[in-house]
């Protein structure tokens, strides 16, 4: 390209040209012949050479970001909720004064030894681990993080939600607006179960902890346009819940955070959303007609799952 | 004196020239090196205004449309009413073609528009109905509209694509640049029913017309 600016500009190669002109200068400049005719540049490239392109680049001066073809793995947290506990059935429906509620206190004052162990190798790494403490931690925590959900304050909530639950919490919440107050604890918070997994190597030791808590919560979700979705913002429900909060032992900047939910088989059903949604519906086989009449929607079996 | 191009525009214009992926041609190397010397030359002409400042070549201001998030309504409020903007780009089409099918199908509801569109045999009508039938769908499952034929077309246009150029030959040694047209296509479909436009029949015209030339003032009258 060289050649071609010194037929542009024949009589500049040795002007000494100021910075500070003071008069304005022309911007058209005389140049000998001025080419009249416009060939585009994609004609005549018939056989276009891989190297070409880049080795053109490369004089250009542009410089491509080096490509990592990994996947990252994150060890800040498991993936799952190992041996998941399993609430009783009617847990919060009897009271403590009838037969089946005192049973219920007695199996759960017991707790399983498998618990006690692992609340044992958490207290050997974290000292000041006690289970009255912790659990009204965990319901900080869990009060904390829902709201930076409401606010999307994002650095806050990684701090206190795991990577693992990050996701589940915030999928398809970017453009809707969701408003939840936390009004009053029904009961204390209570830790019912902790297993100590140890991950890939012996050692490597992550402590989830369960807590049951029961609570009066709102919760209203507005989409994109304001308009309301779930929940409504003046009808409190009571909220029976078991947060799994989890922290990397062996790692001495490891924090407790939400790990997830235990949601049990015998949960109530949730509100319906406020709109209608068309469900599939049997597949037919040809000549069959839909008995729309006779045709009872199927329910999903009560299985426990964990969120 | 008369200003070609001011600096500050072409600085612009090179560095998205620059930033943009693909070949660049002999041209704008050859710009290139006019830009750095004038730059040094026209040193007084700075104080002109640069106009084009945003990338007007890739921007997707009418997607941005759909990441707008509204304040929660309050529950005395009239329900307003959902707006899904779609397009598609570069479509291998002209746009003053494309521009009768969009004029057609403002302002009909939406399965009107794809009934329509449907029987129609030109090449974009098919294209257009892809873009409706993906923007019906979207808008029943990322923006929370309730009944899928409850939308209506509030606005549907085109416009000119990024054209690729290639020569046409002419008799005699003459050729005339070709110009490959594309054009993109946008819609917006708003939920609800189609708003009924009030039909003027000749009459209401023609008393309209009596009207205003009664309502001339004559001035400097007697």
């Amino acid at each position: 390209m060289s050649v071609s600016l010194c037929k542009v500009f024949p009589h500049l190669q040795n002007a000494e040209v100021s910075l500070d002109v003071q008069h304005p200068v022309p911007l058209f400049l005389p140049v000998r012949t001025k080419k009249r005719y416009f060939i585009p540049p994609a004609v005549g490239m018939k056989g276009k050479g891989e190297e070409n392109t880049e080795a053109k680049a490369r004089a250009a001066g542009i410089v491509f970001r080096q490509q990592y073809f990994e996947r990252p793995i994150n060890i800040a947290c498991t993936a799952g909720i190992f041996d998941p506990y399993v609430p009783p059935e009617g847990d919060a429906r009897l009271s403590s004064l009838s037969k089946g509620g005192l049973k219920q206190r007695t199996e759960q004052i017991r707790q399983s030894a498998a618990s006690q162990l692992a609340i044992r190798k958490i207290k050997e790494h974290d000292s000041e681990f006690t289970t009255k403490d912790f659990s009204e931690r965990a319901q900080e925590i869990f009060i904390e993080a829902h709201n930076c959900l409401t606010q999307f304050n994002k650095e806050k909530l990684h701090s206190l939600v795991t990577e693992r639950c990050y996701p589940e919490m915030t999928r398809g919440n970017r453009y809707k607006t969701i408003c939840w107050r936390f009004l009053e604890s029904l009961e204390p918070p209570r830790v019912v179960h902790a297993r100590c997994p140890d991950m890939v190597s012996k050692g490597n030791l992550y402590g989830q902890v369960t807590v049951r808590m029961h609570s009066k919560q709102t919760l209203a979700i507005y989409d994109r346009f304001g308009r309301l979705m779930l929940g409504s913002e003046e009808q409190p429900k009571d909220v029976l819940e078991y947060l799994v909060i989890e922290r990397h032992l062996v790692n001495p900047y490891g924090r407790w955070r939400l790990h997830g939910k235990i949601v049990p088989s015998w949960a109530p059903t949730k509100d319906p959303v406020i709109k209608t949604v068309m469900i599939p519906g049997p597949k037919l086989k040809p000549g069959e007609e839909f008995d729309a009449l006779n045709y009872s929607v199927p329910k999903p079996e009560a299985v426990q799952w964990n969120k | 004196h008369m200003v070609y191009n001011s600096d500050d525009h072409k600085e612009d214009f090179l560095r998205n020239r620059r930033s943009s992926k693909g070949q660049r041609g002999v041209m704008s190397e050859v710009r290139e090196k006019l830009g750095r010397t004038e730059r040094v030359l026209g040193g007084g002409a700075q104080q002109l205004s640069c106009l084009h400042t945003s990338a007007s070549l890739e921007s997707k201001n009418w997607e941005r449309r759909n990441l707008k998030v509204y304040p929660p309504q309050l529950p005395n409020e009239q329900r307003r009413a959902a707006e899904i903007h779609h397009s598609r780009r570069q479509i291998k089409y002209s746009k003053d073609k494309m521009w009768y099918l969009a004029k057609m199908i403002r302002g009909m509801s939406i399965d009107e528009a794809i009934a329509q569109l449907e029987f129609n045999d030109k090449k974009g009508a098919k294209i257009m109905k892809e873009v409706l039938l993906e923007a019906q769908e979207m808008a029943v499952k990322n923006h929370n509209v309730e009944y899928k034929s409850n939308l209506y077309v509030a606005e549907s246009f085109s416009g000119k694509g990024k054209y690729l150029k290639r020569i046409r030959y002419h008799g005699r040694g003459m050729f005339g640049i070709m110009d490959k047209v594309y054009s993109h296509y946008f819609v917006k479909l708003v939920e609800g029913s189609p708003p009924q436009m009030e039909q003027k029949t000749s009459f209401d015209q023609a008393k309209e017309y009596v009207q205003s030339l009664k309502n001339r003032t004559i001035i400097h009258g007697l």
